[in-house]
């Protein structure tokens, strides 16, 4: 345990820096101290409740909003599907409430040193993900907690819930890494543009299937490339 | 803004059966999912799409009647992204954000 803490520790500062944002980011949207301490403890999601925020202030319908959650949480269903193995003989309540509480930096820790553990599943291999979901946990809650109390005394003039929108841009960049991706973004960013004010938000959806359709599109030509240039040699 | 309290916690529960889906859905029912190779592929561009679809709205909004609407909020972006593609630093892009607002509000007298 003391291991995966260590391990962790360094990722809890950007933890902490993004619990403040979000937790100001709540109180600027519009919610009450204790509407955003509700959402801090049950959410327990950066990415997701920053993308929510401006989904509720808009007064978006519940199914829309729960499908952005659903989709910006999408990353978690395959690091689940990479730490499956280490947990499968637990009882389901444990499975349900390791998965619930992880999150990105505890994969990001766990799985490049237990990868390719012979034994998967081990009482050190759990105590070592208990070892940095607790404090991830611990510190995003606190630093939330500051944030919300900071984001009722700051004036609105300072414009700080500016700061989740560019937590946001903050959290999408590092990913952009291949064409492919740069493509899909483009292709998302313009229908983002342009369907901004088609009812109930639905532009949402709209840019999230171009960007989806854009991205398979240019990774499937970019391959077909290859296989030619290869072809051709 | 929000005053709605029912609309709000309904949504606060349903993000967090979101968070509970997405991180426990696999370690709960993983013995008997198999998520095909072309969904999978499929759904790596999903997150990144629908964060540019809330950013850019955002960034760049447009009003019922007018238009398209361009604000300094667009430049401290700008400038914040140069200084991420210069730093590789997430939360340099963070403050060099809020600071190019502030300074350019002020320089625009707005």
């Amino acid at each position: 345990m003391r291991d995966g803490f260590r391990a962790v520790s360094p990722g809890l500062i950007a933890l902490a820096i993004w619990g403040v944002v979000t937790g100001v980011a709540m109180v600027k949207a519009g919610l009450t101290e204790p509407q955003a301490i509700a959402m801090s403890l049950l959410v327990y999601a950066g990415s997701a409740q920053l993308t929510a925020l401006p989904l509720m202030a808009a007064g978006a319908p519940i199914w829309l909003i729960f499908a952005a959650g659903i989709i910006v949480n999408l990353r978690f269903l395959i690091f689940g599907a990479a730490l499956h193995p280490f947990f499968r003989d637990l009882p389901w309540r444990k499975r349900l409430f390791l998965g619930y509480l992880s999150v990105d930096v505890s994969f990001i820790v766990f799985m490049p040193r237990f990868a390719d553990a012979l034994k998967k599943g081990t009482v050190e291999q759990h105590w070592f993900f208990i070892g940095t979901i607790l404090p991830a946990w611990i510190v995003w809650q606190t630093s939330s907690m500051l944030g919300i109390a900071l984001g009722a005394i700051v004036p609105v003039s300072w414009s700080l819930e500016f700061g989740a929108v560019l937590a946001l841009m903050a959290m999408m960049l590092p990913h952009i890494t291949s064409r492919p991706v740069l493509i899909s973004v483009v292709a998302s960013a313009l229908t983002a543009w342009l369907t901004q004010l088609w009812p109930l938000r639905l532009g949402l959806l709209a840019a999230v299937l171009v960007g989806i359709i854009a991205g398979m599109w240019a990774e499937r030509r970019l391959q077909l490339r290859q296989s030619q240039s290869k072809a051709r040699e | 803004m929000m005053e709605n309290t029912q609309y709000l916690y309904t949504t606060i529960v349903l993000l967090a059966i979101c968070t509970a889906i997405c991180r426990a859905g696999y370690l709960v029912f993983g013995h008997y999912i198999t998520l095909p190779d072309g969904v999978r592929s499929a759904l790596r561009y999903a997150p990144l799409a629908a964060l540019t679809g809330i950013v850019i709205p955002e960034l760049l909004p447009w009003h019922p009647i007018e238009g398209p609407q361009v604000d300094l909020r667009l430049l401290a972006a700008a400038i914040a992204v140069g200084v991420f593609l210069w730093t590789r630093n997430g939360f340099l892009l963070i403050v060099s954000g809020m600071l190019a607002l502030w300074v350019s509000r002020w320089a625009f007298g707005l």
